[in-house]
């Protein structure tokens, strides 16, 4: 219990002490058993009530302090900062927020509101009386990281992290490093390959020596929390041998004459069972597809050197202080059907017309024609109103563009049709747009209600679509190739990596980041970013952006070598507890686990891990886990606080409109209300005459004419001659 | 159904159209001309026709003909698609599709084409003088009666079909019928555009309304003396009477020689000018100019300066000894009347002013619906 309370009022400079009478309120509660101070004062976030504070806190002893002002958010650390400059420790100060709800919402009815100001600051005085003094959790972190994705999100934020200092292991799914980037010829705006690219950042990649690339990876089970997460990893094999001779292996691939489904290529190449993605796909080390090779008896014996197919799943424990996740996305497949993908052969997606065009520098052949004429229709799997990807990619508007580009500078005679929905080639992308509609390339917009249809006709394509830039004529093409462009999706083991990591999983299937805009690459895991766009669509350079900008938020977390946390969170009574588990099933963060106490079973909680979120305490059929800070004794006693009897001095209805005239003469106008009284009481003035009469500018002088007008001290009273402002003068 | 046409894009170049692909349908070119309205909705229209190559629609449209080319929507355009010169294009693109002979727009696409039919029409004329087909006194007669059969022959046998051709187009497939006394009623506007172009007045650009005036005027002046020339050389026999310093002319033929000068030198002064606002290229209009357009004012130039060179040259009686100045109008005056006026620029005239007529026609059978 304290005994030595000290409570502020604040008047807000009106804005509460207009409506709530912040002066009874302070008398009525210096009666109160435990308050040493209670008084109300003009601005309590002003310096000058700050240091007043202070002082008094040293000069009374105060052992905990309220402060009944506005939100918060606005002055929570304003005031533990006062309380932690006096020694006091901050967890022993309550705001409590009587402006946005008291004196804001309630300020039609001003008695009703100083009665749950009342209310509210005497539950926050008896909440406070019941505080204790908390530390913040201090935890000693690993100064290592985990990548998760060796896209270009990964490959560059594993470079920055190393380059500060950290422990790197960048882990990547598939057998070769590049992820998407690699699969595009000539990536918008800067006409690179995605494997030059690729290629250069896996050089850099590899001349650090705290980074560790493993490739092939699984990620099998993740334990701890931020600062020590413990990782297991499956590696699958290559079932190359670890000293085989290299160029012996090469030679091997080049004679291997077993061909299977080749995915890199999506369908427009097939690759041997001994591959690479690509010749210069990185690391470069093939990989031997075992059930297909099993056919090649002599290839097999004539490198017996090489190869080893009995090769097992490597497993591997990793220790990181923090966990960087960029796994990327996957393009949306189109459903059979859908605007003839599959049943129509003319109809392909971006991505494979990209492998296409990669793979035929010469010419463009589909389908044993000619490639003259090609359709791209947009926003395919995206922006559906009824179906389940109600965004927008924000990237394949600029891609289907910058490929129409692309293959008018690479074969001869082509006609690009684009059936769009909007263009939305957003910031410097727009100059494709530009160069591809001057190139001669036919826009015709359709709209979701009524999508283009494809059917076959002879060798090609027929798409049939109301035009509505043409008052929705309803048109028709022919085209040799239709390519759907088609927008990012989420991956589809994100549901694995989210229950791996316990990252939270949104609407639209990507990785959910805390705030969109305040905390853009945390998720609720500490300790667990996201980067790039397995936390939504982006285009390249925002998928860098943002795993970069989590790679400096891992770096900061870090940097120290310890972590300090808020000390708000679940603790358990051991007297009480029986372990019957219960909390642990319902925490989300995995915080609570079992421990033997005293011969008997009892629940732990992990400081590192506990979010405070509160969803055990109440699950408890014993009452045996709290939270600090909301004990149930805190909670109680605000409610009993606050349904205790109010007697208000009821004052006069003259004394209060007496009180209401005191505002308007209040003491303490700024200069500038002054000057503007001088000027208007002799004349009615607008506000452009007052503002040149005061030499201030009309903005300043409109804020507080208008300010004034609020509070009834002038009053509008006509037009001028050309009708354009408003006459002011003072109101009686 | 509409079929889409990209091909189409590259014909229409050959007209003349230029950066009218480069268009995002924003709108700015129908919102801030001052002669589109509800039923005539242009130039955006016309390019999302043009862009998706719906032959069909535009050769039925009388729109290209209700713009006078003030060349706002270019200036104002985002995108620089010069809409004004895509709507030129197409009125050259309509003249050779309501020419049934397909002359025009083989002379219009090709300016190889164009110099033949010049050089041929050089040759047949100087081949009937060197050859001593005619002597000179019979180059004169018959050049006098050639005028007249050029005139009947021309508008017999090409322009006229084509008016009906045109009619066809426009009215019947837009309307789907014909009275005739909507024809009658509205006839007056196919007289009073012919002869004012009042349409071109709304023209309202902000930056040049004083010059479109100015262009307005000579335009109108150059109606009123081609047309007097015409009437003087063709039915009041300009070159007939005799030398001023021979003396003997009766008032009639004295009057004839006088408003032959006048009329000769009005179209020379407004040619003149036209041909240096072209080269000049100071207003939207004049930037851009097909072959077509120079041989339609340097030969009203060219037909202007060598007919009053040659009754000049009369009146001095000095002709016989400088002949050659009457070939030489004679060979602009031919190329004139088989070369530009049946299916050249000249025919604008015509089209302009009929089409003005059967929009009227078209509006007020809508009005009835």
């Amino acid at each position: 219990m304290k005994e030595r309370i000290g409570i502020y009022i604040c008047h807000c400079g009106g804005n509460i002490s207009d409506y709530v009478d912040v002066e009874e309120i302070g008398k009525m509660l210096k009666e109160e058993d435990g308050v040493v101070i209670s008084k109300d004062v003009m601005f309590a976030c002003a310096d000058s009530n700050q240091k007043q504070m202070v002082q008094d806190i040293v000069d009374n002893k105060l052992d905990a302090i309220v402060v009944a002002s506005c939100s918060p958010k606005l002055h929570l650390h304003t005031f533990k900062n006062v309380a932690e400059r006096a020694g006091l420790n901050p967890t022993n100060y309550v705001q409590v927020n009587i402006r946005e709800q008291c004196s804001w919402p309630h300020s039609d009815q001003p008695r009703e509101a100083s009665v749950k100001a009342m209310g509210l600051i005497r539950a926050g005085m008896n909440r406070v009386s019941h505080s204790e003094s908390l530390d913040n959790i201090e935890i000693t972190v690993k100064k290592s990281v985990l990548v998760v994705g060796a896209g270009i999100a990964g490959m560059k934020a594993a470079i920055d992290l190393a380059r500060l200092g950290n422990e790197v292991y960048l882990i990547e799914k598939d057998y070769f490093v590049g992820g998407h980037i690699a699969q595009s010829d000539n990536l918008f705006m800067s006409g690179q390959k995605g494997k030059e690219i690729v290629s250069n950042l896996y050089k850099e990649v590899k001349s650090f020596k705290n980074i560790t690339v493993f490739t092939g990876v699984e990620v099998e089970k993740v334990t701890g929390s931020v600062g020590n997460f413990a990782i297991d990893i499956k590696i699958k094999p290559r079932f190359i041998k670890q000293k085989a001779d290299f160029e012996l292996v090469k030679k091997a691939m080049e004679e291997c004459n077993t061909f299977v489904e080749d995915e890199f290529n999506l369908g427009f190449a097939k690759r041997k069972a001994i591959y690479k993605n690509y010749p210069e796909a990185l690391p470069d080390l093939p990989v031997v597809i075992v059930d297909a090779i099993k056919e090649e008896k002599a290839l097999l014996e004539k490198y017996a050197t090489c190869f080893d197919l009995n090769q097992k799943d490597e497993l591997l424990s990793l220790t990181a202080g923090a966990i960087l996740i960029a796994t990327g996305y996957d393009s949306y497949q189109p459903a059979e059907g859908e605007y003839g993908y599959k049943t129509v052969p003319n109809v392909i997606t971006l991505p494979e017309f990209n492998r296409m065009i990669e793979l035929n520098p010469n010419g463009l052949i589909h389908n044993g024609n000619k490639v003259k004429k090609v359709a791209f229709i947009y926003c395919v799997g995206n922006r559906q109103t009824k179906g389940d990807n109600k965004y927008c990619s924000r990237q394949c508007c600029s891609a289907a563009i910058n490929t129409s580009i692309q293959i008018k500078e690479k074969y001869e005679d082509i006609t690009a049709f684009h059936l769009f929905r909007d263009v939305r080639t957003y910031g410097k992308q727009e100059i494709l747009y530009e160069k591809s509609s001057k190139q001669g390339d036919i826009y015709i917009r359709f709209d979701e209600k009524e999508p283009p249809k494809v059917e076959l006709q002879g060798k090609k394509a027929l798409v049939k679509v109301k035009d509505y830039l043409t008052a929705k004529k309803e048109l028709e093409l022919e085209a040799d190739l239709v390519v759907l462009v088609t927008g990012m999706v989420s991956r589809s083991d994100s549901k694995h990596i989210s229950e791996k990591f316990k990252i939270p999983i949104g609407t639209d299937k990507f990785f959910n980041e805390i705030h969109p805009k305040l905390k853009p690459v945390e998720t609720v895991i500490r300790g667990v970013l996201i980067g790039g766009s397995c936390q939504g669509p982006k285009n390249i350079s925002e998928s860098v952006q943002s795993s970069l900008s989590a790679a400096a938020k891992i770096n900061a977390l870090l940097k120290s070598g310890t972590i300090s946390l808020d000390p708000i969170i679940a603790r358990v009574d051991n007297s009480l507890c029986t372990w019957c588990g219960k909390c642990a099933e319902v925490c989300e963060y995995d915080a609570v686990s079992e421990v033997e106490f005293d011969g008997k079973q009892v629940a732990q909680v992990n400081k590192a891990v506990c979010t405070g979120c509160g969803i055990c305490a109440p699950i408890c059929p014993y009452n045996a886990i709290e939270i600090a800070q909301f004990t149930d004794i805190e909670i109680e006693s605000m409610i009993d606080g606050f349904m205790q009897k109010i007697e208000f001095n009821v004052k006069a209805a003259e004394e209060e409109k007496v009180e209401e005239k005191e505002v308007l003469t209040m003491k303490e106008f700024p200069q500038i209300w002054k000057n503007i009284f001088k000027l208007i009481e002799e004349n009615k003035k607008t506000i452009p005459q007052l503002a040149e009469e005061l030499n201030v500018s009309t903005d300043i002088i409109t804020y507080h004419v208008m300010t004034m007008n609020k509070y009834s001290m002038v009053l509008a009273d006509g037009m001028d001659t050309k009708e354009e402002y408003y006459y002011y003068t003072k109101k009686n | 159904m509409a079929k889409v046409n990209p091909d189409f894009v590259k014909d229409i170049k050959k007209f003349g159209a230029d950066e009218f692909s480069a268009c995002y349908n924003c709108g700015n070119c129908t919102a801030i001309c001052s002669l589109t309205d509800k039923n005539n909705a242009f130039p955006r229209k016309l390019i999302r026709y043009t862009v998706l190559g719906l032959e069909s629609e535009i050769k039925s449209s009388v729109d290209p003909w209700l713009c006078y080319y003030c060349g706002e929507c270019s200036t104002s355009c985002p995108r620089q698609a010069d809409p004004g010169n895509l709507m030129m294009s197409l009125r050259r693109y309509l003249i050779s599709k309501y020419d049934w002979t397909g002359l025009a727009g083989v002379l219009y696409k090709n300016l190889t084409a164009y110099i033949i039919a010049f050089l041929v029409v050089i040759g047949g004329v100087v081949g009937l003088y060197v050859g001593d087909v005619f002597n000179q006194e019979q180059m004169m007669h018959y050049g006098h009666y050639f005028e007249m059969f050029a005139i009947v022959g021309v508008f017999a046998l090409i322009l006229l079909p084509n008016l009906i051709r045109m009619w066809y187009l426009i009215v019947w497939k837009n309307t789907k019928k014909f009275v005739l006394k909507t024809h009658i009623d509205n006839i007056k506007e196919l007289f009073i555009h012919m002869f004012t172009q009042k349409r071109s007045l709304s023209c309202d650009s902000e930056e040049n309304k004083k010059d479109e005036k100015l262009w307005w005027f000579e335009h109108f002046m150059l109606v009123i003396g081609y047309l007097g020339l015409l009437f003087t050389t063709v039915v009041l026999n300009w070159f007939g009477p005799k030398s001023l310093i021979e003396g003997g002319n009766s008032a009639g033929s004295l009057f004839v020689i006088i408003i032959g000068y006048v009329f000769s030198a009005i179209v020379f002064v407004v040619t003149f000018d036209f041909v240096k606002r072209r080269i000049q290229k100071k207003s939207e209009k004049t930037t851009k100019s097909h072959p077509s357009d120079w041989f339609f004012v340097i030969w009203l130039l060219l037909m202007s300066v060598s007919a009053f060179a040659v009754r000049l040259l009369i009146d001095f009686n000095v002709l016989e000894n400088n002949f050659w100045v009457f070939l030489f109008h004679l060979i602009i005056l031919v190329q004139w009347a088989l070369i530009i006026v049946p299916f050249g620029k000249w025919t604008h005239f015509l089209y302009r002013s009929f089409a003005m007529y059967f929009s009227s026609i078209i509006n007020t059978v809508e009005k009835k619906k």
